[in-house]
């Protein structure tokens, strides 16, 4: 397949040639993966089109801004299709795939110890700080209202970004990525109690410092 | 586990709800969970903007462009890798003899540059550099200490 024809299949509104289920029979990701290795270049795409939004969302509760958390997605999925032709079907595919965002995360968030991101305050627009694009509010009650959520939104964020590196990464995979134990201990290369004890850990710190929020 | 029930990840059984009902500790602590839980899912990401598929599209079209061949399997075989070895020896020893001078010229820089086709030894040694980063980076996560979390949260 000709690249050219992959990127026209890549536009936001795609239309991928290759079809996940064929006659009632499923591929896992990580058999569309194997096709991917042997060429075929819509099925790469369907993994794009697949983990673009779960990758953007990680990426940008371990980065500090949408930019950087777009940046780092689609590093992720080019080294992805880098590294087709030595992939092995050994591990589940979405393991593989978290592994790599999470070693790109983890060198970022080391890279950019040190800087502080933008706090943008905006009644009208998406919000750069917190990501989400919060109702105007008419009235004088509904912006305090509006200016209470945010400092609670942000307050959030402090708090898990301030756990320590392996157990924030477990509550994001656990808690926004919807993966279970098994996939995060497989990511971590913990062992499955491990990872339990890990999310038991941070769950109790995000239970004891948020109190005040809730 | 507490915050697996208190999301609903998890069923709560007849009989963790009958310990729940008679036990005023635990009950306060589900709550807390529950209200924890509630406030996380506060915190909303935003979609992939526009620009996101425009700019990838962009940075795989430059990835393919790249020259690629099926280099691992080389390096999987120790003779066909000694030989590589020797043969890029060689080839080194020849280009710098050809130059003449130490380095050699500019000129033959870039014709070595540009004969680097899929399947030669420069482009399988590029490729296996472009690689590497990637295995390279796996290691990163067993330098996350168990230990660290330990002590920053007992
Ligand atoms: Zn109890």
């Amino acid at each position: 397949m000709e690249a050219g024809a992959l990127m026209a299949a890549m536009g936001p509104h795609p239309a991928s040639s290759f079809q996940p289920a064929v006659a009632g029979e499923a591929y896992t990701d990580a058999e569309v993966m194997l096709r991917v290795k042997a060429g075929d270049e819509s099925a790469f795409d369907y993994l794009v089109q697949k983990y673009r939004r779960p990758l953007v969302s990680f990426m940008y509760r371990m980065a500090r801004n949408t930019a950087a958390a777009e940046d780092l997605a689609q590093e992720v999925f080019l080294r992805v299709y880098r590294s087709r032709q030595t992939y092995e079907a050994s591990a589940k595919f979405t393991t593989w795939l978290y592994r790599i965002a999470t070693n790109l995360a983890v060198n970022h968030a080391r890279d950019t110890r040190h800087e502080r991101p933008e706090v943008t305050v905006s009644l009208d627009e998406p919000d750069e700080e917190t990501g989400t694009t919060l109702d105007v509010p008419d009235s004088k009650s509904t912006a305090e209202e509006f200016l209470v959520r945010r400092e609670r939104m942000l307050a959030i964020r402090a708090k898990v970004e301030a756990l320590p590196e392996r157990q924030k990464l477990a509550v994001i995979m656990h808690k926004y990525q919807q993966m279970d134990y098994k996939q995060i201990a497989d990511v971590l290369k913990l062992s499955e109690s491990a990872t339990k004890s890990l999310l038991f850990r941070a769950y109790e710190t995000l239970r004891e410092q948020l109190k005040e929020f809730v | 586990m507490m915050p697996d029930l208190a999301s609903g990840l998890m069923e709560v059984t007849p009989g963790i709800r009958s310990h729940l009902a008679g036990c005023v500790a635990c009950a306060g602590k589900m709550e807390g969970f529950r209200q924890t839980m509630a406030l996380l899912d506060e915190w909303k990401a935003p979609e992939p903007s526009p620009y996101f598929d425009v700019r990838l599209q962009a940075r795989l079209r430059e990835e393919m462009a790249k020259p690629q061949a099926g280099w691992l399997s080389w390096f999987r075989r120790p003779v066909l890798a000694a030989a590589l070895t020797v043969l890029l020896g060689v080839g080194v020893g020849l280009f710098f003899t050809k130059g003449g001078g130490r380095y050699g010229s500019a000129d033959n820089v870039v014709a070595v540059i540009d004969s680097t086709e899929p399947g030669s030894a420069v482009g399988d040694l590029q490729a296996l550099e472009k690689n590497h980063d990637l295995y390279a980076d796996f290691d990163l996560l067993d330098d996350l200490e168990v230990q660290h979390d330990v002590v920053a949260n007992p």
